[in-house]
């Protein structure tokens, strides 16, 4: 029997158009534990899923013992011996641990009692921890983690992938983890694992893969690595030729201090966070996913709430504020341009000029009793036509436009409540390369008026070539702050891991 | 009873007063280890001020002013007192100004001059911890605490002093004026324009005085807990700070009935409370925490005394600084003085005196 257990061939998966992974080779072993490492967007979770059928391959093969396989669901690479535990979970929380492990297994006739016993034992095999009559939802972080692994194992799964598993876990529960890990390897399973907290990955894996821009960089004994060798690998592109190539040679001196965070608390994501923005200046936010700061900045703006004891404070003009919703906080000027556009960013079914003009009415104390569509007409084509939005007119709907379109309406929405404080929260996700450039001037000229702006990103190189200053966040708090002068890639990436 | 139905409410959430929160050192107060690796050209025994003409550094030591020859290092003694210098400044016509035990101002024509032209002893001065020259032949000085003083500012902290004032003395008819009082502390003062900054140590800032007497805050919600203020030869101001804030002093000082206790029982080194020196005893709280991080502890501790100097523009806009961070020893920072291009800086925790050359730091730090 051969060694390797999974293996994908010059694996390609294009997202319309946009390669995720490209021409990507990977190999596991039997019975290791394999890390998957790479910046935010470098590939590891579409490669993940197309080995859990989650998505398939646009070119390349896939191989489970030697045998090539293409699972088009994740109920066919179950039947092939792969399972996925996500990082968000896919239990049902309403259920209990047993009814979670037998879901989709059920017979015609089910004997909850054999259930729960069958379940029991089961677990007991595993030797975990867990009350198979305990409801899911009430259990904590890492007796989910654990649920989830023992139906992968009930499943009989070969490899068993875990896409970011320690983010929620405390401490003690990622001690409690890492033994399953072990144990599950001890039981021949193969493991492949996602992580951004690099010491996980080099104490846990046997072998690690870093992916970078959707390609394969290097695989190689976790011996063979240090935190160096990985961030290096991680981020060692050459930006020379690129929109981002450009390297800072000044950066705008601080104004009058606009924004203080002090002490902020949001479990699980902020833990005890404190950071300023400066008026003029651009303040780029930097973390993997998980390092709390798109929820900072959104209890800044009144979208999410603090801790209820001791939430910690929010300045503005040294001035506290608490927003308990949005419309204060826009109204005090301070503008949240969301990373999820779809979703919270405009209404799609609505027009160009009549999401704009909402902008405009959320910073009316009350709204307005009358609205004004040839108001709404003037405003919106004004800020078409200075945000250079293509569109066929302002009566175009919304998803009609292109991504990058879209992103300057939303950001024309918060612009037209003249904010001092500009949140924008990763500005040209999703966006085209043509829109990236003009959004990345219109955010510099923010900057150069005088307003405080704050950009978070998880791209390096976007926070590279936007920022004056650049704040690093790691598990819910701001740990290193750089000039945008002194900042190197491996400098930023090693504060984020670290 | 709204107000105490609030403050109860404000106890049990931690809102309100009873946010027990500090602000971080970011943007210009970006921590460096510039202070902490600077040349120590004196070592004392009690210092407390420096002042300067512009070609002599001045430093009161215990009861004694020294000169230091800026060539040599070298310390001379000018003139001796019966009792402790509290504070030190140079006047524009070569004088020097004295306080003593904080309670009397004495104006000398000359460092070396035999006798003071001027002596000023109002009964309510209590704590004088700063002189600077003001406008028209006056005297600006800071009167800490009119409740406790000048060596016992801990207590005046945990008793939430707000006794501070600033006097104007007249040099010419020797009158003594208050400009303002009610104070958190009031440690250092320098002319600005038409009025005058101060910083007050309590409430973490540096206010303007306007020559009407109102007030408004320059430099608010600092970190630290600042003390003296001094012209720059670039235009600005040095600001010095001698101890850091951190949450559990903040929490101690809101906390009033731990807070009585712990003064009533413990001895005032072991206190709670910000230092100018740490790390002596281990006896001292503060210094046993630690945190684990993947299975590795960590030693860790808030800071119980700190050294930074802040550099400000002329509107009291910060533009850098200079640091002795927690583990170091260059604490406790109360005075600086900028000659020829020099800062001098005064770390009265080890009672060094630190010489940095501005050159290049400047560009760097505002980089």
């Amino acid at each position: 029997m051969s060694d390797i257990i999974l293996a994908l061939r010059q694996a390609t998966k294009l997202y319309a158009g946009t390669p995720a992974i490209e021409n990507v080779d990977f190999e596991l072993r039997r019975g290791e534990i394999h890390a998957l490492v790479g910046e935010n967007g470098a590939g590891k979770s579409t490669l993940t899923k197309v080995m859990a059928g989650v998505v398939t391959l646009t070119s390349g093969t896939m191989l489970i013992d030697g045998v090539e396989v293409m699972p088009r669901t994740p109920l066919e690479a179950r039947h092939l011996g792969v399972a996925m535990v996500f990082q968000e979970n896919s239990l049902v929380p309403t259920m209990t641990v047993a009814q979670n492990l037998f879901l989709g297994q059920e017979r015609f006739y089910n004997r909850l009692r054999g259930i729960y016993i069958a379940a029991q034992q089961f677990l007991q095999s595993l030797n975990f921890d867990v009350t198979p009559t305990a409801t899911v939802g009430l259990l904590g972080a890492a007796k989910k983690q654990m649920v989830e692994i023992a139906r992968a194992v009930l499943h009989e799964a070969k490899v068993i992938i875990f896409d970011e598993p320690t983010a929620s876990l405390t401490p003690e529960e990622k001690k409690y983890f890492f033994d399953l890990v072990r144990d599950l390897k001890r039981r021949g399973v193969s493991i492949v694992f996602i992580s951004h907290a690099l010491e996980e990955a080099l104490i846990l894996a046997d072998r690690i893969t870093i992916l970078r821009d959707g390609k394969h960089v290097v695989t190689d004994d976790a011996v063979n690595f240090d935190r160096a060798r990985i961030v290096q690998a991680m981020v060692g592109r050459d930006l020379s030729n690129t929109l981002y190539g450009t390297r800072k040679t000044t950066v705008r001196p601080a104004g009058a201090r606009v924004l203080t965070v002090q002490n902020l608390k949001m479990a699980p994501m902020v833990k005890n966070n404190s950071l300023s923005v400066f008026a003029g200046q651009i303040t780029g936010v930097f973390g993997l996913v998980g390092a709390g700061r798109t929820e900072t900045f959104k209890v800044v703006a009144g979208i999410l709430k603090r801790d209820f004891f001791h939430g910690g404070e929010v300045l503005l003009h040294d001035r506290p504020v608490r927003y308990r919703v949005p419309a204060p906080a826009v109204r005090a000027g301070i503008a949240y341009v969301t990373e999820d556009r779809k979703v919270e960013g405009f209404f799609e079914t609505m027009s160009v000029s009549r999401n704009i003009y909402l902008g405009l009415l959320a910073k009316l104390p009350g709204g307005r009793f009358f609205l004004s569509g040839r108001e709404a007409d003037r405003i919106g084509k004004s800020w078409v036509d200075k945000l250079k939005v293509r569109s066929t007119g302002n009566d175009m709907k919304v998803v009609e436009l292109s991504g990058g379109n879209q992103q300057k309406v939303v950001i024309a929405k918060s612009l037209v409540q003249e904010p001092d404080l500009i949140i924008f929260d990763e500005p040209t996700r999703g966006v085209d390369v043509g829109a990236i450039v003009e959004i990345h001037d219109l955010i510099q000229r923010l900057a150069d008026e005088g307003k405080a702006v704050v950009v978070i990103s998880s791209y390096l190189p976007e926070i590279m070539a936007l920022s004056d200053r650049i704040l690093v966040s790691r598990q819910g708090k701001v740990v290193e702050e750089f000039s945008a002068l002194e900042a190197t890639e491996e400098k930023i990436m090693y504060a984020a891991v670290h | 009873m709204i107000a105490a139905f609030r403050a109860f409410a404000d106890r049990l959430l931690g809102r309100g007063e009873a946010t027990i929160t500090v602000p971080s050192f970011d943007g210009a107060l970006k921590p460096n280890q510039i202070l902490e690796k600077a040349e120590t050209i004196g070592q004392f025994e009690a210092p407390e001020d420096l002042a300067t003409d512009g070609h002599a550094l001045y430093i009161a030591d215990g009861t004694a002013i020294l000169r230091l020859d800026a060539a040599s290092a070298a310390t001379t003694e000018v003139r001796r007192f019966d009792r402790p210098i509290t504070a030190l400044c140079c006047l524009p016509g070569g004088g020097i100004a004295v306080a003593l035990d904080g309670r009397e101002v004495l104006i000398f024509a000359t460092p070396a001059a035999p006798d003071a032209a001027m002596t000023f002893t109002d009964p309510t001065m209590n704590a004088i911890n700063a002189l600077a020259p003001g406008a028209a032949g006056t005297l600006v000085a800071t009167d800490g605490s009119t409740a406790r003083p000048c060596g016992q500012w801990v207590y005046d902290l945990m008793e939430r002093g707000r006794t501070g004032r600033v006097l104007v003395l007249d040099i010419g008819s020797g009158r003594i004026r208050t400009i303002a009082s009610g104070l958190h502390y009031a440690f250092g003062a320098c002319a600005a324009g038409d009025g005058i900054f101060v910083s007050e140590s309590w409430q973490h800032r540096v206010i303007a005085i306007a020559p009407d007497g109102s007030r408004r805050a320059v430099l608010d919600n600092l970190p630290v807990y600042p003390s003296r203020l001094v012209p720059s030869a670039s235009g600005g101001f040095w600001l010095t700070a001698f101890a850091a804030r951190t949450q559990l002093v903040e929490f101690v000082l809101r906390e009033n009935a731990y807070r009585r206790r712990m003064m009533a029982e413990i001895d005032p080194e072991y206190w709670i409370a910000p230092k100018l020196r740490s790390g002596q005893s281990f006896l001292e709280p503060m210094q046993g925490a630690h945190i684990k991080t993947m299975g590795v502890v960590k030693p860790w501790a808030p800071p119980r005394s700190y050294g930074l100097v802040i550099r400000l523009g002329a509107s009291g806009v910060p533009l850098y600084a200079l640091h002795s961070r927690v583990d170091g020893i260059n604490h406790g920072v109360v005075a600086a003085v900028e000659i020829d291009g020099v800062l001098f800086a005064l770390a009265k925790g080890p009672g060094r005196l630190l010489r940095i050359p501005l050159g290049t730091i400047e560009e760097e730090l505002r980089a």
